[in-house]
């Protein structure tokens, strides 16, 4: 059934539909019952599955974690929301040293099929905790699998994957785009793959790589550049754990230039990682130097200052002129 | 249309070089109108407006290459219609109204079928680029000594000190840059034998038109033997012979060789292919000839015998099988029934693909070519 959804309706739509077709589905977070969460990823679904499937928590995400491991070493498949990446800290201990490793411990005895949802990014003019991007320092963690969609078909078939993934997800939804996209997706129970980049335009002379809500950034760049007869190629890395490097390399071989654009601070983050593995992998193809565009080394401003941090579509035309004009 | 990229400009030819420019960027230009003449590895072209516009942007200066499908212009307004193969653009969303969202997993097709070709430009590392933009060396003009063909530093050092004891390189362009690889193509795949023998002219009358001679003596030839009027496959090993004969001749000029077809010389009277034959070479002369005239020929015929030299061992390009080169006539002392007696020689230089065609065909081809030689008239 087609359903023209905005990226938040499409994470509703997943979880609704994923929930009917299997029981051991369970719900949990704060106001994510009564109320159907912040933004309303979860309306609905507690009237739909009832008390006992889709939980409202305290305000402890120590807890929400450890609650989601226990049920899912033993047997269920809990979907924890935790409201603002910002508030995910206290639940760090529970991820990093249980969730990401019982599989390992247990030399496979026991799993943890758990997911943990998670609205993050700025642009959305809220106050301090609320606007941060810290994907890189959970990509770290061997064991956690980290998906970010950029659409509403991905945001839908990547938390069916994610879902049905045997081991611990975190998915990061960017909430800026959260209502900026309307599109129709057929409500298929059809997955995309996690691990896997997805080629959004086509191109030969730049390759931009990007992420979450700076895909839009980039996307308007890619236009803007298109009249200056700069043909990029964009790719959403959409899993930035496991990071899928041969899609990646295999367009900067092409193409012989990369611009990496992310809303997180530069230091340590995924862009890092990735411009390593291409100088690593393709120095060779390089035309110019690999460029990153991303937020700064401090800390997120409030928003009166937020537009200042947050990368744009200028600053991404720029840096491709840049990159271009290299000789 | 927004862009107007290089059209094929005949049969496949890859690039062309910009010569001049008819037209600046805010003209207004007619269809038809001409706006830029090219050069290719065959002639010279213009190119003509594929619409009435005002010109937003010239790409290219004049001695630049271009290769067919480049933006060659750009026209103010109008939209791109090349908006990619694959994937479409997510318009912005208003409420109530549904856009699709596509995406390929994974690599684009482009990027799959470009990951074959790509290896075939100069690798080196930016240290080694950067100290040959520095000694201002082309690196695509050196072969890597190093691992799988790297460039290394050593060998723009070599190719530094080269340039300074003996200048830099010219690269050949156009016509000139086109025979070299067409010479380079005949040498790697070609066997070729020649045979060497002379035709005695002396039944000639005055004024004989030694060029249709000899074009008339090669359509007797392949009629007795088709099998030299054919191309050759080596890959496949498989050949082609050909109905009619499409003579190729070489014609020397200042800019290189040209070597324009001759059609159907089997069929035709020799008024004909002499009015033809004139055509051609002064089309050649002018840069005008089509490129459509300069491909196609089944067989070759290389007369310099209005310049000096008497044989030769003419290349045979492929797919050709075969090629004839005709010398200087000379007087020679001849053994005419035990008798010495002064006669008019014509002298015969036959190159055949030893890989299509056996010796003893070449012999006997080349024996019928003599007889009709020798033949009084035509």
């Amino acid at each position: 059934m087609k359903h023209n959804v905005c990226l938040l309706e499409a994470v509703n739509l997943a979880l609704a539909s994923e929930m009917r077709r299997d029981e051991e589905i369970i719900t949990l977070g704060e106001d994510i019952g009564v109320n159907g969460g912040v933004f309303r990823a979860t309306d609905n679904l507690r009237d739909e599955f009832g008390v006992k499937r889709v939980m409202d928590t305290p305000l402890a995400e120590t807890m929400i974690a450890g609650l989601s491991i226990g049920m899912a070493s033993q047997g269920l498949k809990p979907i924890a929301e935790i409201q603002f990446m910002g508030f995910i800290f206290p639940a760090l201990e529970q991820i990093i040293c249980h969730a990401a490793r019982i599989r390992n411990r247990t030399r496979g005895r026991l799993s943890c099929p758990l997911v943990i949802r998670a609205p993050f990014g700025g642009g959305i003019h809220a106050p301090e905790h609320h606007s941060e991007s810290t994907e890189a320092l959970l990509a770290h963690i061997p064991g956690l699998k980290v998906v970010i969609p950029s659409s509403p078909a991905r945001a839908y078939g990547l938390l069916l994957a994610a879902i049905r993934d045997p081991d611990p997800v975190i998915f990061l939804e960017p909430k800026r785009i959260y209502r900026s996209q309307q599109q129709e997706i057929d409500d298929n129970a059809i997955a995309l793959p996690i691990g896997r980049c997805f080629t959004l335009k086509e191109g030969s002379d730049i390759t931009l790589v990007s992420w979450g809500a700076m895909i839009s950034e980039t996307r308007t760049a890619a236009e803007t550049l298109a009249e200056s007869n700069i043909n990029c190629e964009v790719i959403d890395v959409a899993s930035v754990n496991p990071l899928d490097m041969e899609t990646i390399l295999s367009s900067v071989k092409k193409t012989g230039r990369l611009v990496i654009i992310h809303e997180a601070a530069r230091s340590g983050g995924v862009g890092a990682d990735i411009s390593a593995s291409v100088a690593e992998n393709a120095l060779l193809d390089l035309q110019a130097p690999i460029v990153r565009v991303t937020g700064y080394d401090t800390i997120m401003p409030y928003f009166r200052l937020e537009n200042h941090y947050l990368p744009n579509s200028q600053d991404i035309v720029d840096a491709v002129t840049q990159t271009m004009e290299f000789v | 249309m927004k862009y107007f990229k290089l059209p094929d400009l005949g049969e496949g030819l890859p690039e062309a070089e910009i010569l001049e420019w008819y037209v600046n960027e805010g003209d207004i230009v007619d269809l038809d109108q001409p706006l830029v003449s090219v050069e290719t590895a065959k002639a010279i072209i213009e190119v003509p407006s594929p619409q009435q516009g005002k010109v937003a942007h010239l790409f290219g200066q004049p001695g630049e290459t271009i290769h067919t499908g480049e933006p060659l212009l750009e026209f103010e307004g109008g939209d791109d219609q090349d908006s990619g193969t694959v994937v479409g653009e997510i318009p912005q969303a208003t409420k109530g109204s549904g856009s699709s969202d596509e995406f390929i997993i994974g690599a684009a097709p482009s990027t799959r079928s470009t990951q074959a070709l790509h290896r075939s430009s100069s690798r080196a590392t930016p240290a080694v680029r950067a100290l040959a933009k520095r000694l201002n060396i082309e690196l695509s003009h050196i072969k890597g000594s190093g691992h799988d063909g790297h460039i290394t530093p050593a060998d723009v050092e070599r190719a530094a000190k080269l340039e300074q004891a003996h200048g830099k390189a010219e690269p050949l362009r156009g016509v000139r840059k086109h025979m070299a690889l067409a010479m380079i193509k005949s040498h790697a795949e070609v066997v070729p034998v020649t045979i060497n023998e002379d035709a005695n002219i002396n039944a000639w009358p005055k004024g004989t038109d030694v060029t249709i001679r000899l074009i008339h003596a090669i359509a007797e030839g392949c009629k007795a033997q088709p099998s030299f009027n054919a191309w050759f496959d080596g890959e496949s090993l498989s050949r082609r012979i050909h109905s009619n004969i499409d003579l190729g001749v070489a014609v020397d000029t200042e800019q290189g060789l040209f070597v324009p077809v001759l059609r159907d010389i089997g069929n035709r009277t020799q008024e004909d292919l002499r009015a033809g034959l004139d055509l051609l070479r002064s089309d050649v002369k002018k840069r005008t000839i089509p490129a459509k005239e300069l491909q196609g020929s089944t067989i070759t015929l290389s007369n310099f015998g209005t310049m000096t030299g008497r044989y030769a061992n003419p290349i045979i390009v492929p797919p050709q099988v075969a090629i004839l080169g005709a010398g200087v006539i000379r007087k020679e002392a001849c053994v005419i029934e035990n008798n010495i007696a002064i006669q008019q020689i014509l002298p015969l230089s036959l190159s055949f693909d030893h890989r299509a065609l056996t010796g003893g065909e070449a012999s006997r081809f080349l024996m019928t070519i003599i007889k009709d030689l020798e033949k009084e008239n035509t």
